[in-house]
């Protein structure tokens, strides 16, 4: 299933790596090196393998995103752990401790990437410590967002998360735009996200543009009412009389 | 109430510990939220001195003079014997505490008053071994009793100085 | 800490025979401690994160959690259970950000503090560290994981079989085994860490403990038949009457 590679400069890749939070602060001669032990690999929109399959690589993303879940095979349910999208890395999980991680990769775009055996990886940032002062940070943002979720399924009914769900994801200059990350996922995807499922999703989506909070225009999820929506997220309007 | 959180120092010598005392308050720490308790000298049994609780104490008969200095800064004093440890002699807000732990009010299992007294200002078990260990090899304890930030304060003034070891405890 | 310190062989002891800090040299653990003060707090201490997450902490004895609250609902949530030789928090270690969570000890806990930003310039300055300290944020990552996905993914019984077996230590052959650091706590707590309540558990353990799968008494856990609770983490196809 790997296909050919679109062309694409390495100009390119370095303009495009140096405006992400895991490689922005490297030198360019390390930068430049790193990339000499990579190869440029794509993957079809809908491409589901379990990490296992995907060949014991470390693969950073140049464009498109890839959900990273798990599934439960009696029932089929899948919660997504991770959206990814250009910049990012996986699986940290993986690199970090050596264990194979039993989880679900599935292309949500086309995906252009590079890749190199986890071994290498390994290898490269025990021999750069440096690149440990974008590569800590980067995984404390990984592991928030996990215990975002964690919290979140425990703690919050289904409105709340999605609620939740929609303010981390948005245009800190423009809330009425469409959604950093998220956008244009299917409601399945979105319950996904949340440990739901597609109707309650719809049901609730509904539910909401009836009130005037969000409106959907082709396919995008568009905040009408920022403050309703903030109030939905806190939890403070539903017990109060 | 003593406040239970604190910030214990541990010293070989009494010049020591009295040089830390003067640097506490030098450091604007009241001298009424300090205790020291170190070992007396008294060989005999008594099974309790005497105590008070208000005054500074002036004079210590024959030893007066080589603890007044140090003891002149607090409030409070007392001489106890504690079975297992012998002859102690405590300054500070922990004399009170050590009363109410002798007049029953707070008998904790396995602990000498001293332990009890040192438990009921939050401070672990574990570390109240250690501390009776130190009492027993001769060893002075200062405790600064206080709210959070007031004995992390005086951690960082007493870390400096000749301390064995300075621990923080909260509860 | 002073070298000198009568705590400083015992904290160099506790901190050799934790995974984390067991293969440092002995010079860098010297560095670490003369950079931390020594803290004991008092069981059932609760404090916001915005109170800790500028200091970092070494655990030397007890037990800490780390959990979420909603207090419209007042249900929590566990996400990080820690025992001797875990630091916390590694958030901010991390990121240097303050965060959303809570910190309670469960036992009188001693523990080791210094400033974030010392602990930040000692692991620049010891590379070597990071062969540990990576794999550790692998496997607290990994747990996260896996209790978010336990979480939407399966029911209480599951999560609470998965629970104990990921206390119980891999590849033992024994049937009867005693969990690690969750084999003492309430059903409450236990509940807290699922992310269910206490009545659900009491009834889930009440219900293993009549099949003979473990024996619960008195907040004592052991496990009593491992294959069959292992089997519960794994498969729905033994229901529970509700």
């Amino acid at each position: 299933m790997l296909a050919c590679m679109q062309p694409r400069s390495e100009m390119d890749i370095k303009a495009l790596l140096r405006h992400t939070p895991l490689f922005e602060g490297l030198d360019g001669a390390v930068l430049d090196e790193m990339l000499s032990h990579f190869r440029r690999e794509t993957w079809k929109q809908g491409r589901r393998i379990s990490e296992q399959e995907s060949g014991q690589r470390f693969h950073i993303i140049l464009s498109g995103r890839l959900k990273m879940g798990q599934i439960n095979p009696d029932t089929g349910r899948m919660v997504t752990l991770f959206l990814l999208q250009p910049g990012d890395a996986f699986d940290v999980i993986s690199l970090l401790d050596g264990q194979p991680n039993p989880v679900i990769l599935e292309a949500r775009d086309d995906l252009l990437m590079l890749s190199t055996p986890m071994q290498e990886a390994r290898r490269w940032i025990e021999e750069h410590p440096a690149f440990n002062r974008s590569f800590l940070p980067y995984l404390g943002q990984q592991m928030r967002s996990l215990a975002n979720l964690a919290g979140d399924l425990a703690l919050h009914d289904t409105e709340t998360r999605l609620a939740r769900l929609i303010l981390r994801h948005l245009q800190p200059e423009a809330p009425g735009q469409p959604l950093r990350l998220i956008h244009n996922l299917s409601h399945e995807s979105l319950a996904e996200m949340i440990g739901s499922v597609r109707v309650v999703v719809n049901r609730q989506l509904q539910h909401w543009q009836r009130e005037g909070v969000v409106v959907t225009r082709r396919g995008e999820l568009l905040i009408k009412e920022l403050e309703t929506l903030l109030k939905k997220a806190m939890q403070f309007s539903r017990h109060t009389p | 109430m003593v406040e239970e959180n604190s910030c214990v120092a541990v010293y070989e010598e009494h010049l020591q510990a009295e040089t830390a005392v003067r640097q506490l308050l030098e450091e604007g720490f009241d001298a009424e939220k300090l205790s020291i308790v170190g070992k007396g000298w008294q060989r005999e049994e008594h099974p309790i001195g005497f105590y008070n609780t208000g005054d500074r104490m002036k004079l210590w008969g024959a030893q007066g003079a080589f603890w007044g200095g140090l003891w002149g800064l607090l409030l409070g004093a007392a001489f106890f014997w504690v079975p297992g440890l012998g002859a102690v002699i405590i300054a500070g807000p922990l004399v009170g505490v050590l009363v109410a732990a002798l007049e029953g009010a707070a008998v904790v299992g396995g602990l000498s008053v001293l332990g009890a007294a040192l438990y009921s200002i939050g401070i672990p078990r574990d570390s109240i071994i250690r501390y009776e260990t130190a009492i027993k090899s001769d060893q002075y304890l200062l405790i600064v009793h206080g709210g959070q930030s007031e004995v992390e304060r005086a951690h960082d003034v007493l870390a400096t100085g000749d301390a064995l070891d300075v621990t923080i405890h909260l509860s | 800490m002073n070298p000198e310190s009568t705590f400083f062989t015992e904290s160099t002891r506790s901190l050799k025979q934790s995974a984390l800090f067991s293969e440092l040299a002995d010079s860098s653990i010297a560095d670490i401690l003369s950079r931390c003060r020594r803290e004991t707090w008092k069981r059932r201490r609760q404090l916001p994160m915005e109170e800790t997450w500028k200091r970092f902490h070494i655990l030397l004895s007890g037990r800490v959690r780390l959990s979420r609250s909603n207090p419209e609902n007042g249900r929590m949530i566990t996400l990080f259970l820690l025992g001797p030789g875990d630091p916390f928090c590694i958030f901010s270690l991390l990121d240097g950000e303050a965060h959303d969570v809570m910190l309670e000890t469960l036992d009188d806990v001693t523990l080791l503090s210094m400033p974030m930003s010392e602990a930040r310039q000692w692991l620049n300055e010891h590379p070597e560290f990071n062969r540990k300290l990576l794999p550790y944020l692998g496997e607290k990552m990994c747990s996260l994981a896996g209790l978010a996905s336990d979480l939407a993914l399966h029911d209480t019984e599951t999560r609470l079989a998965r629970l104990i077996l990921r206390y119980v230590d891999s590849g033992t052959q024994e049937q009867h085994v005693t969990p690690r650091l969750i084999n003492d706590l309430s059903h409450e707590f236990l509940a807290e860490m699922i992310g269910s309540v206490r009545v659900v558990v009491n009834r889930q353990l009440q219900h293993w403990k009549q099949e003979g799968i473990i024996d619960a008494h008195r907040g004592h856990l052991e496990v009593e038949a491992l294959q069959e609770l292992a089997k519960r983490a794994d498969n729905h196809l033994v229901k529970i009457p509700a």
